[in-house]
């Protein structure tokens, strides 16, 4: 793999260099460590997998999960923030080298990434409303429901209730939530865990309703398919944390869920 | 057929099939602007009276909001309206029975684009209020015109004639700002703008050139049409008031030639 | 710095630690974005401006019809179509570059893009908040160009015939005469374009830069999670406000800097300001 890197470009004109190396200070001064082996791509805005804590540091189970498997693989590793709708073009761009944001996998996605075996069981998906309201999910109408766009949910949303129901998209996660609390829609579908401690925070505001949606497979680490080095890397590492019982843990930790990774 | 004429085909209709797809989003920057216009100009003169007022306390208010909203950025500006918007919702908009209204992003980025450019164009008009020839006021006063008959026949028309090509200009970045609201709002159902879905249709191909340039299109065709129909406004206004002024500083042909300043 | 924090919260009464956590200082860092994109941004459309403008006054015709159509098609577009097309085009521009040699020509009839991995030019954020720079340059520096247009033209041609007459070169006319006095007509022109260019940097966080708009709107998200931090309902309303304000108040302090400018620059000048 060659990595051309602006500087190679500017070499041979020195005029283009005067100009550009204050704003290239700059550039490094936006993301001051650019020398890891290995950039990852996360949201950083879906708590328990990645979110943003008050100290303003990455945190959440795939940042831990990510920090154990570059130790094991013994390679340096780096979180990089991108917003959920841009964060496949830009693994393709290369802004990061792998995507670790609760990322299903699924059919489509494979199209034009690879993804690791999964690291987060297959997890059905969950409506979330009002803690008072009640819906007849075989036959919804009059509805405005919504998702986060790109998502499989909002593809879901898509194919089951376009007809007689108004969808919404949003960004963010964040967004998402906010416009269901603030009661903008009537019913948001996501990750069951992801929706699991909104529900419980939510001071008896929402609740799930409905029944469970299995859309997508398991969560998994996204790479670029000619990464072929770097996939067995990585892949070999998670192995290893798997049979070790790690992921297991880290799972219990952040979800107070039960896998059995170990014993696969 | 030779080769090359196979990849002129082929890029070709692939413009065409993007000229297509992209029409209808267009249709959605075209209603943001539309619905914006007819209310922004009546608040924007009203915003310029009110600055130019002898009220210290309304000429404050409109200069503190033509300030405000030429002060900050669009961008933010629908964000923070949105979110403020969303934070009433349960206990102002639900309990009216507007909420789906109020949040609708066709009713709040028209709402936003309005507060925003009829700021700009306030400003607009207020320097062309101030322009107003002296001579033409007091002579207006001389013949004994009460306050308002010199409000329309000589101020109005006047200023009219003064701001349209930097109006014009105005109505154009007002377009062109339509490109933001969907950066910021909610997207409902298939409703999506030309930015929207040349984003959308890139992340499929990775073919930039090819949307995002059938985008930019739509926005300088749609801008000089804008341009076209305003140059017809302005040279009708400058016909009318023809035996009024006797102004010779070639009044009547606004240049097409578009101006930088907002 | 963490006792006057804690006198202070006392003093109000509210907890103004949260004020100052890690994430709120990392909110208050990013403005460094703001500031150097706006910087660079200015000092780029500066140099395309005299560049279009030059284009545009250019004696050889291509040249006049580049520096027109450089200025009617960035105007005519919206700013922030361009402000995303360019750092894409760019990179896809330097990969069919590279593509010609790396790439077999079965590979580039794919209609695949990249049409080889070899031809793959991967972009980091620093890049791209380079890129995003050259962007508003590009886009502010058609704007400034039409100003610096103006300007020049509107440089009094008797003072160029004096100084010529004096036996300055044409050179010297052009440099120590013409752009000179071009400045101070032009310098209300660009403090507009420079304006113009600060609220643009809002846009960044399109190019995934964590700047003040990203960081406002993560911090104003509802937090329903207590392991990662205060569990809060939605305060993005809060947020958003302060970046209005702040907006206003770098706009503010710009029209100072741009009036103290002005009044320097038409010192000892022949104007009737």
């Amino acid at each position: 793999m060659r990595k051309i890197k602006l500087k190679d470009l500017l070499s041979s004109r020195s005029s283009a260099r005067v100009l550009l190396a204050p704003m290239l200070v700059a550039g490094v001064l936006v993301q001051s460590a650019f020398a890891a082996d290995v950039r990852i791509g996360t949201e950083g805005a879906y708590p328990p997998w990645n979110f943003v804590d008050d100290s303003g540091k990455l945190a959440g189970f795939e940042i831990d999960l990510g920090n154990a498997m570059c130790e094991k693989a013994g390679i340096s590793c780096e979180f990089v923030q991108n917003e959920w709708d841009s964060i496949i073009p830009n693994l393709l761009a290369g802004n990061y080298d792998i995507i670790m944001a609760g990322m299903s996998i699924t059919e489509e996605r494979m199209q034009t990434i690879d993804f690791s075996s999964d690291y987060f069981p297959p997890d059905p998906s969950r409506y979330a409303a009002a803690a008072d309201s009640d819906f007849d999910f075989g036959n919804l109408k009059g509805v405005k429901i919504g998702a986060q766009g790109a998502t499989i949910q909002a593809d879901y949303l898509e194919a089951n209730f376009k007809d007689g129901n108004t969808l919404l998209t949003y960004e963010t996660p964040d967004q998402s939530v906010a416009d269901l609390m603030a009661g903008n829609i009537d019913i948001l579908l996501a990750d069951g865990e992801f929706l699991n401690p909104v529900v419980e925070g939510s001071a008896g505001k929402l609740a799930l309703v409905g029944p469970g949606v299995e859309i997508g497979g398991g969560v998994g680490i996204g790479m670029r398919k000619d990464d072929k080095e770097l996939q067995e890397k990585l892949s070999a590492a998670l192995a290893a944390l798997k049979a070790d019982g790690t992921v297991d843990k880290l799972i219990k930790a952040s979800f107070d869920k039960e896998t059995n990774y170990a014993n696969q | 057929m030779n080769i090359e004429s196979i990849v002129a085909t082929h890029w070709l209709s692939a413009v065409v099939n993007d000229v297509i797809i992209l029409f209808k989003p267009a249709l959605f920057n075209i209603y943001f602007a539309l619905a914006s216009i007819p209310l922004g100009f009546p608040l924007a003169i009203g915003l310029a009276l009110m600055k130019n007022s002898r009220s210290r306390l309304w000429s404050s208010f409109a200069g503190g909001f033509i300030y405000a909203f030429r002060g900050s950025p669009l961008f933010i500006q629908l964000f923070m309206f949105y979110s403020i918007a969303l934070a009433f919702n349960q206990t102002l908009w639900k309990p009216l029975g507007i909420d789906d209204f109020v949040l609708h992003p066709l009713f709040l980025g028209p709402f936003v684009l309005i507060l925003n450019t009829s700021a700009y164009a306030a400003e607009i008009f207020y320097g062309a209020i101030r322009a107003v020839p002296k001579g033409q006021l007091e002579a207006a006063r001389a013949v004994g015109m009460s306050r308002s008959q010199v409000f329309r026949s000589v101020t109005w028309p006047n200023m009219l004639r003064l701001a349209w090509p930097a109006y014009t200009n105005e109505v154009v970045f007002l377009f062109h700002a339509t490109a933001l609201v969907y950066f910021t709002l909610p997207v409902i159902n298939e409703q999506k703008d030309l930015m929207n879905k040349a984003g959308e249709l890139f992340e499929k191909d990775y073919n930039v050139f090819l949307h995002f340039s059938v985008a930019a299109g739509y926005f300088l065709l749609i801008s000089i049409l804008i341009f076209f129909l305003f140059g017809l406004v302005y040279k009708a206004l400058n016909k009318h008031l023809q035996h009024l002024s006797d102004s010779t500083d070639g009044a009547g042909k606004m240049k097409f030639r578009p101006n930088y300043m907002r | 710095m963490e006792g006057l924090i804690t006198s202070l919260s006392e003093l109000t009464g509210t907890n103004l630690s949260y004020l100052f956590n890690g994430k709120h200082l990392a909110w208050y860092a990013s403005v460094r974005f703001t500031i150097l994109a706006a910087f660079f941004g200015a000092v780029l459309a500066l140099l395309f401006g005299m560049l279009g403008a030059s284009a545009k006054r250019s004696s050889f015709a291509p040249f006049r019809w580049f520096g027109s159509g450089y200025i009617t098609m960035v105007r005519g577009v919206p700013d922030v179509l361009f402000f995303l097309f360019f750092p894409l085009a760019f990179e896809q521009f330097v990969e069919y570059l590279f593509s010609l040699n790396a790439c077999t020509v079965a590979e580039r009839a794919s209609g695949k893009w990249p049409p080889c991995n070899a031809a793959q030019w991967y972009l980091s954020t620093s890049e791209y908040f380079v890129m995003a720079c050259v962007s508003l340059g590009l886009v502010y520096g058609a704007f400034a160009a039409n100003v610096i247009h103006g300007a020049m033209r509107a440089v009094p041609e008797s003072q160029l015939e004096a100084a010529r007459a004096y036996g300055f070169t044409k050179r010297q006319v052009y440099w120590h005469f013409q752009v000179r006095q071009m400045w101070i007509y032009a310098l209300p022109g660009l403090s507009n374009v420079w304006m113009l260019l600060l609220k643009a940097t809002a846009l960044l966080s399109l190019l995934q830069i964590a700047d003040i708009v990203q960081w406002a709107g993560k911090l104003g998200a509802a937090n329903y999670f207590p392991a990662a931090g205060l569990v809060h309902g939605d305060w993005r309303w809060r947020y958003y406000i302060v970046l209005f304000l702040f907006y206003i108040l770098l706009t503010f302090l710009s029209e100072l800097f741009f009036r103290k400018l002005q009044k320097r620059a038409s010192r000892g000048m022949a104007l009737d300001q």
